[in-house]
C-alpha cells in the first residue's frame, strides 16, 4: 500500500516541479521528468523520512507482524482454536499459555492471534469503504459546487449530527448480525470526515492556477480530476484513512463487546465474556484482548502520524486528532 | 441578520433535525421484515381474530400515511411505543434513566474541559517542549484505548486488588445512597470517561492556541512590550477559545458513545446501560427510543453550541 502510494504521489518531485508537469502541456517534457524517476531511490527516501519517526517505525512494525501473524495463524498455531486444551475454566497465564486460558478453556494467546483476522479486515475493509465514499463526494461536491455541493454537504452534516454509536447500534441491531453490514455500517457513519476534508482541498485547488490553465486550454473534467485533483488529494487521502483507522478499531471492537456481532473470535468478544468473569479474578480474560485491541489502533495513530509528516510536511508542525482537523476546516 | 434571526433560524433547524429522526426511525421500523408487530404477527399461537386485534391495536390496518402522522405525532407527545421486556411505556423507562446519565455525563464534560484545557495552554506556553510532549502523549495514549477497557483495567486495580472502590451500580445498599456513596460509585466511571476524552479537547485547545499565536497582532503586542503572560492569556486565549466551542457538541457526541460503553461495564444505570441490556433483550421500542434520546440530546447540544458562539463571536455574520 505505501509503495503504491508514493510513486502516486510523485513523493519525489518538488511542488514546483508538479507545476510544471501541470503547466507544461508539452509531451517531451513531461515525459522526461517522468523517465527520470528512480523508483528504488525514491522508496528509499521515502522509508528513510518515515522511519525517522521512531513512533510511527514502531507502528509500522507491530502491524506488520500482527497482520502476518493472522495471516498464518493456521501455521502458528495448528489444529482448531476452538479446541479447549485444559478444564473448562479460566486459569491464569503460565509459561505454556503465555496470556492464560478462558471460561471454556481455549488458549488465550490463539485466540487473539485469531481474533486480529477479525479486527483487522474489518478495519481495511470499512476503512477503504469510508475512503471511497468520502473522496468521492468531497471530489464531486468540491469540483461541481452550487446546489450538488450544497446537497451533499447539508446530508453530511446530518450524518454528523446523529450519534454515531446508537446508530450503529440501531442500524445492526435491525439488519442482522453479519460480518459485511458492520463493515458497510462503519463505512457509511464515518464517511463525512473525510467528505468535508478532500471537499476543502479540492475546492482551494480548483482556485490554483495550474487548474485554471487546464480549464482555459480545454481539458476535459476526466483529466483535470484524475490527472490533477485526485493525485494531489491521494496524500490526504492516505493519511486521514490511516488516521480513521484507530476510530474504525474502537467502533468495531465496541459493536463485538456490546454482543452485536456474528464472530465468536474477536477482541471485542472476549471481553465481551470476560464481563462474567472478571470478579472472580479472572483478569486476564480482559486484559489482554483489550492490549490487542488498544496496541492496534495506537500503532495506525502512529503510523498515521508518520504518514502525516512526510507526506503532508505543512501540517508537520501539529499533533493533532481527526476532530481538530475537522474543527480548522470548518 | 441579527442576533435573534440567527438563533430563530438555528432552532429551526434543530427542530427539522428533529422531526428528521422521527422520521427515520418509523423508515426503520417499516423496514423490517414484518414492521413494528413482528413478534405478535409471526406467533404461531396467535388466532386470525387475534392477529386482527394486534393489527387494530398496532394501528397497521390504517393506511401508511396516517400510520406516519400518529407516529411522528406520537414521538413528539412521548407516546413511543411499549417496552417488550419491561411491559411499560418506553417514554417512561428511557426517561427513568436519565438522571443518572447526565449525573455521570455533567462532570465528566466538565472535567474534560478543565483538565483538557490546562493541558492544552501548559502545552501551547511552550510547544514541543518535554512538558508538552509529555502531555500530549498522556492524552494520546488514552485516546487509542476503548472506553469499556480502561474501565476493566480500573476495576480490575481499584477494586479486585486494593479493594478501595465499589465493583459497580450507582449506590450499595448498605450506603442508602448518601453523597459520598453516590460519589464512590461514580469516581471510577467519570475518570475513565474524562480520561478517553481528554485528547480531543486538550490537543484542539493547544492547537488553535499556537495558530493564534502566530498571528500578527500577537506579534505586535509583542513589539508594544507588553508581557509574555499578558499576552497569552488576555489577547490569545480569547480567541483561542472559539473553535474550541464550536467543537463542543462534537464532544458531546463522542461523550455519548464513551457513556454507553463505560455505564455498561460500571453497571451504572443510566442510558447506557439501558442500551446494552435492551440490544441483549431485542426490545426494539426501547432501542428506537434511545436513538432519539440521544440524537436530541446531540441536536439540542449543538443549538446550544451556537447560540454560545453567536454571543461570543461578534464577527460571525448570523448567517
Amino acid at each position: 500500500m505505501l509503495f503504491t502510494a508514493f510513486w502516486i504521489l510523485g513523493y519525489h518531485m518538488t511542488e514546483q516541479e508538479q507545476l510544471e508537469v501541470g503547466r507544461v502541456p508539452s509531451k517531451d517534457s513531461a515525459e522526461a521528468l517522468v523517465q527520470e524517476r528512480n523508483y528504488l531511490q525514491e522508496a528509499f527516501r521515502f522509508f528513510r523520512d518515515f522511519s525517522r519517526n521512531r513512533g510511527a517505525l514502531f507502528g509500522l512494525v507491530f502491524l506488520l507482524v500482527l497482520t502476518i501473524s493472522a495471516i498464518f495463524a493456521n501455521y502458528i498455531f495448528p489444529g482448531n482454536p476452538n479446541t479447549s486444551f485444559l478444564v473448562p475454566r479460566p486459569l491464569p497465564p503460565t509459561l505454556q499459555y503465555p496470556f492464560g486460558t478462558d471460561d471454556v478453556g481455549r488458549n488465550l494467546l490463539e485466540l487473539v492471534v485469531y481474533g486480529a483476522r477479525t479486527s483487522l479486515t474489518i478495519a481495511f475493509v470499512a476503512g477503504s469503504i469510508l475512503a471511497l465514499l468520502g473522496t468521492v463526494v468531497g471530489l464531486v461536491a468540491g469540483y461541481y459546487g452550487g446546489l450538488i455541493d450544497g446537497g451533499l454537504m447539508r446530508t453530511a452534516d446530518i450524518f454528523l449530527t446523529l450519534p454515531t454509536l446508537p446508530l450503529i447500534l440501531l442500524m445492526a441491531a435491525l439488519l442482522g448480525p453479519s460480518l459485511l453490514n458492520i463493515m458497510l455500517i462503519i463505512g457509511i457513519t464515518n464517511w463525512p470526515f473525510m467528505a468535508r476534508l478532500v471537499r476543502s482541498n479540492v475546492l482551494s485547488m480548483t482556485q490554483r492556477e495550474f487548474i485554471q490553465i487546464e480549464k482555459v486550454m480545454g481539458a476535459s473534467t476526466r483529466r483535470i480530476v484524475f490527472r490533477h485533483l485526485f493525485p494531489n488529494q491521494f496524500s490526504l487521502i492516505l493519511v486521514y484513512t490511516s488516521l480513521s483507522l484507530p476510530l474504525v478499531i474502537l467502533t468495531e471492537a465496541a459493536i463485538e463487546f456490546l454482543g452485536l456481532a456474528p464472530i465468536s473470535i474477536s477482541w471485542g468478544f472476549l471481553l465481551n465474556v470476560s464481563t462474567h468473569y472478571w470478579i472472580a479474578g479472572a483478569w486476564w480474560m480482559s486484559f489482554f484482548p483489550g492490549v490487542a485491541i488498544f496496541m492496534t489502533s495506537l500503532a495506525f495513530y502512529l503510523v498515521s502520524e508518520g504518514l502525516k509528516e512526510v507526506l503532508t510536511p505543512t501540517l508537520k508542525r501539529k499533533r493533532d486528532s481527526l476532530v481538530v482537523q475537522l474543527a480548522e476546516r470548518k | 441578520m441579527g442576533l435573534g434571526k440567527y438563533l430563530l433560524k438555528r432552532s429551526i433547524i434543530a427542530l427539522l433535525l428533529i422531526f428528521f429522526v422521527a422520521t427515520l426511525n418509523f423508515v426503520i421500523v417499516h423496514l423490517t421484515p414484518g414492521g413494528p408487530a413482528t413478534i405478535f404477527l409471526l406467533n404461531p399461537h396467535i388466532s386470525a381474530a387475534g392477529r386482527k386485534i394486534v393489527l387494530e391495536q398496532f394501528g397497521l390496518d390504517k393506511p401508511l400515511y396516517v400510520q406516519y402522522e400518529i407516529y411522528i405525532a406520537g414521538m413528539f407527545t412521548g407516546n413511543w411505543g411499549t417496552s417488550y421486556f419491561y411491559n411499560e411505556p418506553a417514554f417512561q423507562v428511557v426517561a427513568q434513566r436519565i438522571p443518572a446519565t447526565l449525573l455521570l455525563m455533567v462532570p465528566s464534560l466538565i472535567l474534560t474541559i478543565l483538565v483538557g484545557g490546562l493541558f492544552g495552554i501548559i502545552g501551547a506556553r511552550k510547544p514541543f517542549s518535554f512538558v508538552d510532549r509529555f502531555l500530549s502523549s498522556f492524552a494520546f495514549f488514552f485516546y487509542a484505548m476503548p472506553a469499556f477497557w480502561l474501565g476493566f483495567v480500573l476495576l480490575t486495580f481499584f477494586v479486585l486488588f486494593l479493594h478501595v472502590l465499589p465493583a459497580g451500580g450507582m449506590t450499595s445498599i448498605s450506603g442508602g445512597g448518601s453523597v459520598t456513596d453516590i460519589f464512590s460509585h461514580l469516581f471510577l466511571p467519570v475518570v475513565s470517561l474524562t480520561l478517553v476524552n481528554l485528547a480531543n479537547f486538550s490537543l484542539l485547545m493547544r492547537s488553535s492556541l499556537m495558530e493564534v499565536m502566530d498571528q500578527n497582532y500577537i506579534t505586535t503586542a509583542k513589539g508594544k512590550g507588553l508581557s509574555e503572560r499578558l499576552i497569552f492569556f488576555r489577547h490569545a486565549m480569547r480567541n483561542a477559545l472559539l473553535p474550541t466551542v464550536t467543537m463542543t457538541g462534537l464532544f458531546v457526541g463522542f461523550l455519548l458513545t464513551g457513556a454507553i460503553l463505560t455505564e455498561s461495564v460500571f453497571s451504572w444505570p443510566g442510558l447506557g446501560l439501558l442500551t446494552f441490556d435492551s440490544i441483549e433483550s431485542r426490545d426494539y421500542p426501547i432501542i428506537l427510543s434511545l436513538f432519539f434520546i440521544f440524537s436530541i440530546m446531540i441536536i439540542v447540544a449543538n443549538l446550544i453550541t451556537d447560540v454560545v458562539y453567536g454571543l461570543l463571536d461578534p464577527r460571525i455574520s448570523y448567517d
